[in-house]
């Protein structure tokens, strides 16, 4: 039998895998920011290890941890939280949805999720045997999740339905309008809500992030995840959050218990240090971004690629339908060419053959190289089919 | 404030399932009182090992790593196996877990696939029922006599295959008692999965607080090793516990979905705590014979003192813990509680009357006993 082709997240790391094997890769599709760990972060880290070595922490993290985290969602997203019992600390953001999906949805129960959408999402939908139910957004507009087009897809056995903003990969951002129509649409049907707020900081032009458990009604019914991940670079240190209702949280911690432990106590007061201390280091962050922003959207238009321009996040999310070339081609032909990852846009939703995800995470000199690369083969593809057109 | 419908039907479903709902002996802030709930001693990081972590995080390891783990510290953690006499386990066999509750969870949950069927002890860790009821699992459980310490004898697992089962879950020691499989039952079990073709998730966790008696690990015996997967803690004693590493090893194509699962769990095990754990073999080899020997003695004495008590004292080999059922775990469990201990309550375990004690370097078994007077 044919072996059956990588899809999703396997295939994510299958190229990850191939672009270790080159020694001048250049890595323009994963979501692990280029930068370091704050110093006084990872100080903090090694002083816990001398400090509280022999602690143990809860399963939903150490009180210290929660109450800054119930101070960070209130200060920047709006979000009243009660750090006793409604706030658990996970293994990063990834093990955050993973819990809030198995805390609200149960085997055939139905979650409508925006397309296209990060794919661990589908993965963690898989595991608890739900069914997802796929809103349609177009590069066309931005790819803005429409309220009516979600109204549409509910049906009886909806349960719930998944927001991120800024998306993650159209880097999309819900403005507070539709949120306030999602919302509603929640309430008329009863639906939970699951907030993935994870790029909140990461916003440019002007745009607002609006949390959906800020507005009127929706907290009772919204598990939102955030992490420190994006925000403080620290992807590598597994530390995230789930906040929400307590009655919601008290089964969310229970699922917790039965996955795994508390983040290790070093991260956990490197997570602490961060969200107490100074948010200096996020801006100065979000400004690279900004600039290293226009580097990839200039290149895309000398190349001739279309693109939903990214208000938020760390991507941009390109069209490629023009190329006449499917994704996964065309993503493993620029990485055994040119030794460039990106991502295809198919490991995000089936039916995204004509799409990649880009990422603004690297410095900028390897970025212009990078796109250099791509543009090289990009010229090929181009001029093997003729036109840019 | 009217109540979703929704999410209350989402909190009965989850208070409804026995087993998610089921308390594990949680680790409790220090202030609380003493804390002799853990599987695991409590200790400082070396400093040999806090360096290791600084230099790496110095030196940019703050970034996502693969999913299994790094690779010295999988290589490390294939030789720890093979010390225990489990050398079939390379280091592409190995994945690094966000400790141990992570490695049963990712064990049962995947080699026991969606709707799947596992068998396990009555009497087993907590964290075992809680593990398979994410999502619901066929269980049957396998007799657990008293007398044994709570293991399941050699012909209850027989008779467990016999009536269908296919995957199995043992604990050797067990996680209440400390009890172990001889050499000859390893064997014999080994000899059983063979014939019935069957797999084993094998908790090996307390393996190296063993004293006393000859362990024998089933990853040991070759001709099974493909269908033994080991899970456990590492390198216990060296400070390792709140930094949360733990293992899962197994043939690499069950370690294939581990993997995917683990990505989609938590990415990889924090690189901090795992470049620690690479320095944590040197410093375990300096420690762990004079931590085994402390303990065991410390075991030993608090032995003697639980039977003048009159308390019952259940069969183990383990010196990290100690299981008794006292006349009146009821009583028992308030005097305890009123002193400002916590220990694990055997209840949680499938073991109601039974009391589980950590036996710690500070002897604190000893004053807990006290208490029971």
């Amino acid at each position: 039998m044919a072996k059956k082709p990588k899809q999703g997240t396997d295939l994510l790391y299958t190229l990850i895998a191939q672009a270790r094997t080159y020694n001048d890769t250049i890595i323009m599709g994963r979501g692990d920011p280029d930068f370091d760990t704050p110093p006084h972060i990872r100080a903090a880290a090694i002083e816990a290890m001398k400090g509280h070595g022999n602690d143990y922490s809860p399963p939903e993290g150490i009180l210290p941890l929660r109450q800054a985290i119930a101070g960070r969602v209130r200060r920047i997203n709006g979000i009243e939280v009660d750090p006793e019992t409604e706030v658990v600390v996970t293994n990063g953001g990834q093990e955050a949805l993973f819990l809030m999906v198995l805390t609200a949805i149960c085997q055939g129960d139905e979650l409508i999720v925006p397309e296209p959408n990060y794919n661990t999402y589908a993965d963690a939908m898989n595991f608890a045997g739900g069914v997802k139910v796929a809103v349609p957004t177009y590069a066309s507009e931005d790819f803005r999740v429409d309220p009516e087009r979600v109204r549409k897809a509910i049906t009886p056995r909806s349960r719930g339905l998944l927001l991120v903003s800024p998306n993650n990969p159209t880097a999309n951002v819900i403005t507070r309008e539709d949120m306030r129509s999602l919302v509603s649409l929640a309430q008329e049907h009863d639906l939970i809500l699951l907030a993935d707020d994870i790029y909140d900081l990461f916003m440019y032009d002007g745009h607002e992030h609006v949390s959906t458990a800020s507005l009127p009604g929706a907290k009772e019914r919204t598990l939102t995840l955030n992490a420190l991940s994006k925000a403080f670079s620290m992807t590598g240190w597994r530390c995230g959050w789930v906040v929400g209702p307590a009655p919601l949280m008290a089964q969310l911690k229970q699922i917790k218990a039965a996955v795994n432990a508390a983040p290790p106590i070093a991260a956990q007061y490197a997570a602490l240090t961060a969200l107490e201390g100074s948010f200096d280091d996020v801006e100065r962050m979000r400004q690279t971004y900004l600039r290293r922003r226009k580097v990839v959207l200039e290149a895309l238009d000398a190349m001739g690629l279309q693109y939903g321009f990214p208000h938020g996040g760390q991507f941009v999310f390109v069209d490629i339908a023009n190329t006449g070339v499917g994704c996964v081609e065309l993503v493993q032909r620029i990485l055994d060419e040119q030794h460039v990852l990106i991502y295809p846009g198919s490991s995000f939703a089936a039916g995204l053959d004509n799409y990649l995800r880009m990422t603004f995470l690297q410095p900028e000199e390897k970025l212009r190289e990078g796109l250099a690369r791509m543009k090289i083969v990009m010229d090929k593809v181009f001029a093997e089919k003729g036109s840019r057109s | 404030m009217s109540t979703s419908r929704t999410v209350q039907n989402v909190i009965e479903r989850h208070q409804g399932n026995s087993l998610l709902t089921v308390q594990l002996p949680h680790p409790m802030p220090a202030q609380v009182g003493l804390d002799l709930s853990v599987d695991q001693p409590a200790s400082f990081l070396d400093y040999e090992m806090v360096e290791s972590a600084r230099q790496a995080v110095e030196s940019g390891q703050t970034h996502y790593v693969d999913v299994p783990g790094v690779m010295p510290l999988r290589e490390a953690l294939a030789g720890y196996l093979g010390e225990m006499g489990a050398s079939g386990y390379g280091a592409g066999e190995v994945l690094v877990s966000a400790g141990v509750q992570e490695a049963r969870f990712l064990a049962i949950q995947m080699m026991a696939g969606l709707g799947g069927e596992i068998a396990l002890p009555a009497v087993v860790h907590p964290g075992v029922r809680k593990a398979a009821g994410v999502r619901s699992l066929k269980l049957t459980f396998i007799p657990t006599p008293r007398d044994r310490g709570y293991l399941p004898a050699v012909a209850e697992v027989a008779a467990a295959l016999a009536a269908g089962a296919r995957l199995l879950y043992l604990e050797s020691p067990s996680r209440l008692t400390g009890a172990i499989y001889s050499p000859d039952e390893v064997q014999e079990i080994a000899k059983l999965i063979a014939r019935f073709e069957a797999r084993v998730i094998w908790d090996q966790g307390l393996a190296p607080w063993v004293a006393g008696r000859p362990y024998l690990s089933l990853g040991s015996i070759t001709d099974v090793a493909d269908s033994v997967l080991l899970i456990g803690e590492a390198w216990p004693g060296t400070g390792l516990e709140s930094l949360m590493v733990g293992y899962v090893a197994a043939h690499a194509e069950w370690l294939e979905p581990i993997r995917s699962q683990k990505q989609i769990i938590s990415i990889c095990t924090s690189t901090p705590s795992q470049y620690a754990a690479v320095k944590a073999p040197s410093v375990y080899r300096k420690l762990h014979e004079a931590q085994l020997g402390l303990l065991w003695a410390l075991r030993e004495r608090a032995v003697m003192v639980a039977r003048q008590l009159g308390a019952e004292v259940l069969d183990g080999s383990a010196a990290n813990i100690l299981a008794l059922a006292p006349a009146d775990v009821q009583v028992a469990q308030q005097r305890l509680a009123e002193a400002g201990f916590v220990v694990a309550d055997g209840a949680t375990f499938g073991a109601p009357g039974s009391l589980r004690f950590a036996v710690t370097p500070d002897n604190a078994v000893a004053r807990a006993l006290c208490h029971l007077a």
